[in-house]
Formats: C-alpha cells, structure tokens, sequence
C-alpha cells in the first residue's frame, strides 16, 4: 500500500484531485495516514474470547495471553488479541441509489457517490486502524451488498474491492438495509449511514431511530453537492430526477431563492429530527477536503466518534 | 349605448391578444437536466407554483387588459350620461343642407322648413359657451351667435347649389380640428342617397333622419340640342326625364316662344323633340314639365345658335359631292353661292379634298400656309381602314388618304381619325380632308351617311361652332381660350379664358371676348337632386362610421349628446396607468419573489 507523507496531505486535497490518484485503496491509505497523522490513538484497547490475530509480546502484557504454543514454535513472544479487544462494531451504511450517482461539476468534482465511496474506505480504515471491527451494507432500493464487521487488515482490502466494484444502483430504500444492520451488530456498536438522503424521510428515520432505539451510536453523513444546494441553469428548464423520472419544468432563476431556502430547511429538518434521537449528524459538501470532512464527522472531544 | 369617436381603432382590438400569442409563442420545450434533488423542487413547487401561476396569469391578464384600454382609449368611446341637464361647451357644426331638393314639399311643407324647425330646437339647446357653426349648401361656414344664427336660418332659401354632405362633414372636421370643446356635426338634409359620400371625421356625427317620405318626382335631367349652330328649318333636340322609375309628366319643348307639340315624357328613355328654326341668332331652349311637388328641376334652359343656309359652290366634276350638294340644293339645305367652297381651298370657307394631281400637293400646302392653316397633307397611305364613329360620321371604310400632318405643337382641331391618325381636321373655316371623296378612297360617298356628311360639312363645320357650355351651380366649369367676360341679365363677370369658372346660380350665361360672344353656357340644377329617395339608416352607417341617428322632430333633445356624453377615454387611460403600474409592480414582485 502507498501512503503519502510528503508535503501534500491526501485528506487536505481536493477531491477531485484525490481522485486522479487511482485506485480507492491507495488513495485511502494516503487519507487516512494523513489522517491519523493529527490524531492520538484510542486508549480503549481490550481483550476479546474471540480470537482475531497475534501480535509482538511488549513489556506489560498481560501473560495470561502469550500465545505459548506459538513461542514453542517459533520462538517469539506473541500475545493472542481477541474480537472483544475491538473498541466497538461499526457498519458502514452506504447508499448506492443513482440519485447518488451525480455532480453538478463533472469536470472539477466527484459524484456524490464517489465521494461517498472513498469516504466510507476512508472511515473503515480509520476504523479499523483503532481496531474497530468494521463492516459494510451498500443499499440501493434492496441491499446491494453486505460485508459484516471485521477487525482484521486484511478485511479493509475486502472492503475497498468491494466498494471498488460498486456501482450505483436504481431506487432508494434505506430502511429495509438499516433493519439489517440490527441483524449484524448484535451488541451495541456504531452505525454510520451515508447517503444523500433524497429517499423518503419517513420510514428512514424510522429505521435510524430504531437502531438508536437497539443502543446503536448513529452517525448520519449527508453527502451534498453543492449543485445541489443552489438551483442555477438556462432560461427554463425541465430537471428530471435521475431514479424516478419525475420532472419539474421551471424558471431556475424565478425559483433559485425559495429552492435554496427550502433546501437550507430540510437540511435543517433532517439536523433537528437527528439530533432530536440523539443521532449524530453532519451535512458534507462534496467539494470538501477529506481532511475536514472526517474530522467534521467523526471528531470529537475525547476521541473518535 | 356605447360610441366611438375614433371606431377605426377598434380594427386594432385583437393586437389586445399580444400579450397572450407572445406566451404561447415563448412557451417551447426546455432542455431536460437530470438533477436528483427534484424531491426539493416539487415540494417548492408545490408550495410556491399555484401563487406563482397566480401571479403569472395576474400578468398576463393586466397586460391584456393594458392594451385593450390603451386601443379602446384610441378609439375614444363615449357613453350615454343620462339624466344629466346641460352639457359641456361644446364646438359644434351645423350641416343644414339647403340644396335644390330641400326646396321639395311633402304633406304642404317643404322640406327646408322641417329643416329649419329642427335647426331651431338644436340651436335651443346652444349655450354661450359654445361654439356654433352653419354650414349650408354655399359650402360656407358662418359662426356667429345663436342669435344671429337663427336669423340666418331663418332667411334661407333652397339653394341651386348641390350639396354633397360628405364634403360638408370633412369641412366641419377641419374646422372642428382646432377646437378644444366637446366637438359635435349635426346633420340637418333630406338625406338624398345621392348627397350622400364617405367621410371619415374623428368626431361625433348626429344626424336628423326625416320623418316623411318624399315626394313622387320627374324633372328634367338632360336637354341636349346637339351640335352647333343650328340650321334654320327643322333641328332635333334630346331630352331625359329623371326621378322615380317609370313615371310619366306632360313635357313641353320651346325654342324661344316656339314650342313643339306638348308629349308625354317618361322618366329613363331618351325623348327626341323637333322644332323648326325660322331666324338666324342666339336662341334659348326650354324643357319644361308639369308642375310637381318638387319644382326646381321641372325646368331646364339652354341656348343654340341658329345660322341660315350655307351658299356653297363645288366642282360638277367631282362627282359624288357635287350629287350630295345638289342633293341638299334641292332639298334646302344649301344654297349655290360663294360663302362655302366644297372641294378645294377657296377665298373663304373652304372643304379642302386632296387634289387628284398629288404633284399639285406642294402649292396646295403652301397655299394652306398661307391661310394661316396649321395642317398639310403628306404621304399617301394605302391601306384598308375604319374611321372611328362620332357626332359627324358613322364608321366609314378608309383605303386610301394623305396623311394629315399638324405644324407647331400638339394637334387641335381634330374632328375624325383613321387608325388614330388624323382624317377629317378643321382650322377656323377651313376642313381638310384626308381622302378624296370617290369610292376609289373611301367608302363614304356611297355610304348613306354621305349627304348628312356634306350638310354638316357645309352648314356647321366650315361655318365654325359656337361653344356651347353647361354646368351645374357651383361646380367649376372649364371656360373656353379668348372669354374675358361672361354675361347674364346685366350683370357682368370679368374672367380669364381657359380657368374655371364657378357659375353661381342657374340660367344662361353669355361667353364674351371683348364685344363678340363666343359661345354660352347654359347652367341647370344638378340632376342628382331630382332622385329624391332618402338614404337608408345602413347605408348612413357605413358611410359614416360611429354616426348617431335621431328623428329629425326629437333632433334638439338628441343634439349636444356628445359633450353631454361620458368621455371615456380619459378614464381608459387613467386605468392604462394604474394597469401598467400593476404590470410594474407584479413584475417586480415577482421577480423579487423568485
């Protein structure tokens, strides 16, 4: 894996630009050192009866988990580290519907889907890193793939192939993928749903507040272009929504103002009826740098999400 | 009710639906973009459209409604104001047609007196703010007080002079033109159809609609006596009856006392009267009807020349006119003498044939130019042709002829032509012509036209006509080149040959250059004015477009209507005003909304 340590931070670029760098792995990798770089490792480490992989005995551990059978073998000091040694189980949440599949800048920014796609390898390997075991549902209108929480290196790598071979789907249905993490995330653990949230507000909200209902921490990352949030164009002009083919034929600039006001509110809306769940939530514009856009999201006082 | 004071504009009404083609034509369909935040415009939409199309169509109706009063505004409408007393000063035009046939009496009462009657009760309603004019049938425009104008009326007499009321309304419309009062023409006429023509005036029209029917009429259209002078013995005179279709009226045809036995004439066909002339000079001849109820076109005069016979010598060997002339000798239309030479260019009057010697030409030519004659003969033409047909000669067959050819400017005196060339030309008391008169050139000596030919030849033409002018009163007549003066019943006017000349009243006038008469002009009514029949209401009406009809005996109550008339168009462009601040104002909230 390449990671960056010169003088340009992936995390702090553009998106764009981080984009013509290649493949997600690779560019993750970057974000992420770059990433950390700024941030103190959690001190929550702990043991699980679940065995996940060995590590270097260091001065400290506890004996109890020096791997003996293994020091007879090879004649090294290793100590067993265990699932439950995890911080928490994260699901990544992502929404591949093709209303995602957009950008109001073809040529200077990604779509809400690739910035989304990148996001979600970025936070899992942030995740992943603190030894968060980490999983992924992608939903379109039915859930488009599944990858259960897993602490392991080598589960990013499944994770980035697969968020590699996603492609946007048709319609958006979230509640029917969010009720599935329940099934996946047994005991209380992080979610993380991104998505544009163009899909009916209703039975997603209903969904996010019965995970918060389950115990879940619930992060939700609004994934906005910013073509998105001002409404601009020729004279007249017929916008067809991409998933259901609905059209409204209007004048941009009759309409830009009080569009981009009801914007600002269901933004608002979707803050409020979060936050009113105890639901975390954070609008991120698609021309943000990386950098900002996790530490907006995942940062807090005391650590990481 | 509702009139227009410019109703042309209304023609313009549809432009109103500018406003709404330009939409139609603006609406296209508009490029598709995909864009998935669509949920977000249905819901602004959806809030916003329906108060959006609101104001949309709000627009689009105020600016249809801006045109319509703007063009309705152009067209001036006015509306009735009733119950009002009085009436805003007004410039008012009064059309009292005191022609010819408002001279016609119906039920014991001539029509100018119904006219005079309604004349009064509009003057009535004229206040001393307003501002009266009389127009009548002279064509002049008098203002004066009401006052005086009564007198005016009072003292008028059917004129002679036809009025043409379309005339009189674009007159009142110039004079109304500078004149910032409520402007109004009030038509006082028998409304004969033939008075009546187009007239555009921009103004309120009132006219009075008489309230009888005219009377049955015949009078006297036409009295032609033909051409000139007469000869003595018996002449022919034509007569046309006019006024309503087939009637009848004992008629009376009179060359000075002398009249032909009375006949009955019949209104439309040709009438022909003979009567003798005895004495040679200036005589006058008079049609004359029966009596009707309208008697000034139960008369007309004119005035004919009588001469005596020509003395008139000819060759014997030029064999077909010296049959014609003795022909006439024995028939008393010519006598044998010296005053007319038939064949030749002699000493005085002369009918000059081309000599059969063509090398005689050259002094024939040259004796012509000597006489002061302005044609020659020239080359021959051979060629086989009709002469064109007229007063002197049926079409004749022409095989042969010299061409005639005018010295000096364009040809005057032309009386017959042969394929558009000159045939038969006249200068002073001499007659050129083009063919000799043997069958070998023409057809006419064996044609029965011949011997009438030669009598005009040697009785009339040679001897020189006598202009004989008619006119109508008032209408212009071209006079004829050396009149100076023109004369009738002592009284003397001084003009100038070739103008015109307006004859103010009917009878006969003499036209004189110095002490010679040179002809006469005989003026007699406009026969219009004896087809009495009264327009109807439609035919006003689209002759005169926005016109206000009333009874000639409710005239007065209806007159001054227009400054007692709500003007609308004051407030149409008040509201224009308060549409477009509306249009303004929509559209800046509009635009401010969005």
């Amino acid at each position: 894996m390449a990671t960056t340590h010169g003088a340009a931070r992936l995390d702090l670029l553009d998106p764009f630009e981080v984009s013509r760098l290649g493949g997600i792995e690779v560019v993750t990798e970057g974000l992420v050192e770059g990433f950390l770089a700024g941030l103190h490792r959690s001190p929550r480490r702990g043991f699980s009866v679940e065995f996940a992989e060995h590590r270097m005995y260091q001065p400290g551990d506890e004996l109890r988990y020096v791997d003996w059978k293994l020091l007879g073998r090879k004649d090294r000091l290793y100590v067993k580290q265990f699932e439950e040694e995890t911080n928490l189980r994260a699901m990544i949440v992502l929404d591949a519907s093709r209303s995602m599949d957009w950008t109001g800048a073809p040529e200077s920014r990604l779509t809400k889907f690739e910035y989304a796609r990148r996001l979600s390898a970025a936070l899992a390997l942030v995740l992943l890193r603190q030894r968060d075991a980490t999983g992924l549902v992608a939903f379109d209108d039915t859930v488009r793939l599944t990858l259960p929480p897993r602490v392991s290196r080598a589960h990013w790598m499944r994770l980035a192939v697969a968020l590699g071979s996603l492609q946007p789907g048709h319609m958006t249905a979230a509640a029917p993928a969010l009720r599935g993490v329940v099934e996946r995330l047994r005991r209380r653990g992080l979610v993380v749903f991104i998505s544009d949230l163009l899909l009916d507000r209703a039975p997603a909200l209903h969904a996010l507040k019965f995970l918060r209902h389950r115990g879940h921490s619930v992060l939700v990352l609004h994934v906005l272009d910013p073509g998105e949030l001002e409404l601009d164009g020729p004279a007249e002009v017929r916008f067809e929504d991409p998933e259901t083919s609905a059209a409204v034929v209007l004048r941009p600039r009759d309409w830009a103002e009080v569009y981009r006001k009801t914007v600002r509110e269901a933004i608002a809306d979707w803050r409020l009826a979060l936050r009113r769940e105890g639901i975390r939530y954070h609008a991120i514009r698609t021309d943000l740098p990386f950098g900002r856009a996790l530490r907006e999201a995942l940062v807090r006082p005391g650590g990481i999400a | 009710m509702i009139g227009f004071l410019s109703p042309l504009w209304l023609w313009a009404l549809p432009l109103a639906t500018l406003p709404i083609i330009l939409h139609l034509v603006a609406r296209r369909q508009p490029p598709t973009v995909p864009f998935p935040a669509v949920r977000y415009l249905e819901q602004v939409t959806r809030d916003h459209r329906r108060r959006l199309k609101l104001q949309h169509w709000l627009l689009l109706v105020v600016r249809t409604l801006l045109m319509l009063a703007l063009l309705l505004a152009a067209a001036g409408p006015t509306v009735a104001r009733d119950g009002l007393s009085g009436h805003a000063p007004a410039a008012m035009v009064l059309v009292l047609d005191n022609s010819p046939s408002s001279g016609a009496v119906t039920d014991g009462t001539p029509m100018l007196d119904r006219l005079r009657q309604a004349a009064d009760a509009v003057l009535e309603k004229a206040t001393a703010e307003d501002a009266v004019w009389l127009v009548t049938a002279d064509g002049l425009a008098r203002r004066a007080s009401v006052g005086v104008l009564r007198t005016a009326i009072d003292s008028l007499a059917p004129s002679e002079i036809r009025l043409d009321l379309g005339v009189a309304l674009a007159q009142a419309r110039d004079i109304l033109a500078n004149d910032a009062r409520v402007p109004e023409v009030v038509v006082l006429s028998d409304l004969q159809q033939s008075a009546l023509s187009g007239a555009t005036v921009g103004v309120p029209i009132l006219v009075g609609l008489p309230d009888v029917t005219p009377p049955a009429n015949v009078g006297v259209a036409i009295l032609d006596p033909g051409p000139q002078p007469w000869s003595l013995g018996d002449n022919r005179v034509r007569v046309r009856l006019v006024g309503d279709s087939g009637r009848t009226s004992p008629m009376a045809v009179r060359l000075g006392n002398r009249a032909d036995r009375p006949q009955l004439g019949t209104v439309g066909p040709i009438i022909e009267a003979t009567l003798p002339a005895g004495t040679p000079g200036w005589w006058p001849l008079t049609a004359e009807l029966d009596p009707d109820e309208f008697r000034a076109d139960d008369r007309r005069s004119t005035l004919v020349r009588v001469l005596p016979l020509a003395m008139a010598q000819w060759d014997p060997s030029d064999a077909y006119l010296a049959a014609a002339a003795v022909t006439l000798r024995d028939g008393g239309r010519l006598r044998e003498g010296s005053d007319v030479t038939l064949g030749w260019l002699g000493p005085g009057a002369s009918v000059v044939e081309p000599p059969e010697d063509l090398a005689e030409l050259g002094s024939l030519n040259r004796a012509l130019e000597r006489r002061g004659v302005p044609w020659r003969f020239g080359g021959p033409v051979v060629r086989d042709q009709m002469s064109d047909s007229g007063m002197l000669l049926p079409a004749v067959g022409v095989g042969r002829r010299l061409q005639l050819s005018y010295v000096g400017g364009a040809a005057r005196g032309v009386e017959v032509t042969v394929g558009g060339e000159p045939w038969i030309v006249r200068a002073g008391e001499v007659v050129l012509l083009g063919s000799r008169l043997e069958p070998a050139w023409t057809g006419l000596p064996t044609s029965a036209a011949f011997v009438p030919f030669v009598d005009a030849l040697a009785n009339r033409l040679v001897r020189g006509e006598q202009a004989l002018l008619t006119g109508t009163p008032g209408a212009p007549v071209q006079l004829p080149d050396g009149v100076d003066q023109i004369t009738r019943d002592g009284r003397l006017w001084r003009v100038e040959g070739g103008a015109a000349w307006r004859p103010p009243a009917t009878g006969i006038y003499l036209l004189l250059s110095g002490t010679d008469t040179l002809g006469a002009l005989a003026v007699n009514l406009d026969p219009r004015e004896s087809e009495l029949a009264t327009a109807s209401r439609s035919q006003i009406e689209a002759l005169w477009p926005g016109v206000r009809l009333a009874p000639l005996a409710r005239i007065g109550e209806a007159s001054f209507a227009a400054g007692a008339r709500g003007h609308l168009r004051g407030p149409l462009l008040w509201l224009a005003l308060l549409l477009g601040l509306a249009e303004m104002l929509l559209a800046s909230f509009q635009r401010r909304a969005s």
